[in-house]
């Protein structure tokens, strides 16, 4: 028979899910320098694209089809920040692994089934738009996280972190969406990475309908992540400003 | 007899929110989350979550108050666990969406396939089978559910029936649009392909209700006591010597069974997104068997016979 003992507060209730108070560990020593490592390499990455994207556009003179100039860097380090899920996997990074994979997902989503997969989007200007974007606020969180690993944070960091993405955000999202817009018409013609029936797994898919389904589900995310940054951006930098006023 | 005084605070805000005040020694959680609904009517007793320290875990209806480490004045901590919703509704509605939404691609009604398919039937003998089995699977959670289960909790928060009712709706739907489709495509390898997923799908099927009869066995009505199962003499239960929960074994399998009957992949991609929910299950299931019962046999794994 089962005995519930002497006190009540035994195990973890079904329905409620496990309640043990978590105590947070830090990463060790190795996984801080690996950390450290990484957002160093992932920082300078993305100011190789930022000088690429400069220097392309000094040379051609236009802002158009800057995409080919920084196209292989680019593929590079957004794909490397999968790592970033491992990250949060093994604990090293306090962040959910869902939520992060979600961002990194959908990031190299755009970058290798939309933009990469459909050639003639490449020359879009809503190309140059998001890559911009991107690349801006990637310089500045990889910044960032590699100064709070080293416990040196400059406030300059921090507020940049916290106060460009309100227009970067919106620009970043901005070119994503209208890339995508330009690649349906190709990918309907192409058929690309459709499959229908009649097959033997009975199974269909439509790329072009899961794209504009994507599009639509900008519509619940975006403003969600929107609203958590700026909340975040309260929370942050208010807090540091008490403790600047109580020096 | 010694009563005791009861105050019951906020986890969240310690403010005050109920004094009672002669309570019995021997007055269960249950009986005194009465007396704190009918100060508060808007926090009936499924939603509160009682306990001794702010951030601990609940205490259980029935826990006894003398047996708690509290003095006579004894403090317990109120949490609003929010809207809550019986078990049983949820099982009866979740599983009855499926029975009627595969009937509707089953039927063909209009605006799902074209026009000139509506209220057509399927040439295909197994599309028929495939009905039956599906409708048969659903039928059988449905009647298990109101005569067979003995639920541990009488509820859980409401949400959960919006979540699981699209899992359940929305994957039958997924499934039963391409079984039934016009240009469905059946199973590669013919009668003998769907004389043997037929043979595991029904051998998975009595062997799920027969661990589900099992394990009702084990706890009298309106009890929430929890044993270890053992097999009977039922050769089904048999797998209870190396598996904690081999109720999902065999529902995994049913559906493995049912997948390859259809030869339709989102059917696959249904039972691996079941196995893994239902893995994380028999791996939470096994631990607190483990924890709760000093001679639990070591032999077992929580789901597949000595792998997981």
């Amino acid at each position: 028979m089962a005995a519930s003992g002497s006190g009540g507060a035994g195990r973890a209730d079904n329905g409620y899910g496990s309640q043990q108070p978590r105590r947070r560990k830090g990463p060790g020593a190795l996984a801080t320098t690996y950390l450290v490592i990484y957002n160093v390499v992932m920082t300078a990455g993305w100011l190789v694209i930022a000088v690429g994207i400069v220097r392309a556009y000094l040379t051609k003179g236009s802002y158009h089809s800057l995409y080919y100039s920084i196209e292989k860097p680019l593929k590079f380090f957004q794909t490397g920040a999968l790592l970033e899920i491992l990250h949060c996997a093994f604990g090293i990074v306090p962040s959910s692994v869902v939520l992060t994979a979600f961002q990194v997902m959908s990031r190299v989503f755009l970058t290798w089934a939309v933009t990469h997969s459909v050639k003639e989007v490449q020359n879009e200007d809503s190309v140059l738009l998001f890559v911009i974007a991107w690349t801006i606020t990637e310089i500045i969180r990889y910044s960032f996280y590699t100064f709070s690993l080293l416990n040196h944070l400059p406030y300059l960091i921090k507020w940049a972190r916290y106060t460009l993405f309100i227009v970067l955000y919106p620009m970043g999202v901005s070119g994503e969406l209208l890339t995508i817009y330009a690649a349906l018409p190709f990918v309907r013609q192409a058929g690309l990475y459709s499959i229908s029936l009649p097959n033997k797994y009975n199974f269909s898919f439509d790329y072009y309908t899961f794209l504009i389904l994507v599009m639509i589900s900008y519509i619940p995310i975006f403003p969600q992540l929107y609203f958590h940054m700026l909340h975040q951006r309260r929370k942050v930098l208010s807090h540091t400003e008490e403790h600047k006023k109580s020096e | 007899m010694k009563h005791y005084e009861v105050e019951i605070l906020d986890a969240k805000t310690r403010d005050k929110l109920c004094f009672l005040d002669k309570v019995e020694p021997n007055a269960t959680i249950a009986e005194i989350k009465n007396l704190f609904t009918k100060s508060h009517p808007q926090w009936y007793p499924a939603r509160q979550s009682l306990r001794l320290d702010p951030k601990g875990k609940s205490l259980k209806d029935e826990d006894v108050l003398q047996n708690l480490p509290v003095g006579t004045t004894a403090t317990l901590y109120f949490r609003d666990l929010g809207a809550q919703i019986s078990w049983v509704t949820v099982f009866l509605t979740e599983y009855a969406g499926p029975l009627l939404i595969y009937l509707l691609f089953y039927f063909r009604v209009p605006f799902i396939y074209g026009p000139k398919y509506d209220f057509t039937s399927s040439k295909h003998s197994v599309v028929h089978l495939a009905c039956i089995c599906h409708s048969f699977h659903y039928i059988k959670r449905l009647l298990e559910t109101i005569f067979v289960h003995r639920f541990s909790h009488g509820t859980m928060p409401l949400r959960n029936i919006f979540k699981n009712c699209t899992y359940y709706w929305g994957f039958a739907a997924w499934m039963a649009y391409y079984i039934n489709h016009p240009l469905y495509t059946p199973p590669t390898y013919g009668d003998e392909q769907v004389k043997l997923a037929l043979i595991i799908f029904l051998f998975c099927q009595l062997g799920n209700f027969s661990i589900h009869i099992a394990l009702r066995n084990l706890r009298p009505a309106g009890s929430k006591t929890r044993k270890i199962p053992y097999p009977t003499k039922n050769p089904f239960t048999w797998l209870f010597l190396l598996v904690s929960c081999p109720n999902y074994t065999y529902e995994v399998g049913s559906w493995i069974g049912f997948a390859i009957m259809t030869q339709c992949l989102p059917v696959a991609l249904f039972s691996l997104v079941g196995f893994i929910q239902m893995t994380i299950w028999a791996k939470g299931k096994h631990r607190s068997y483990l924890k709760e019962f000093r001679d639990y046999p070591p032999l077992r794994s929580p789901i597949i016979p000595f792998l997981l």
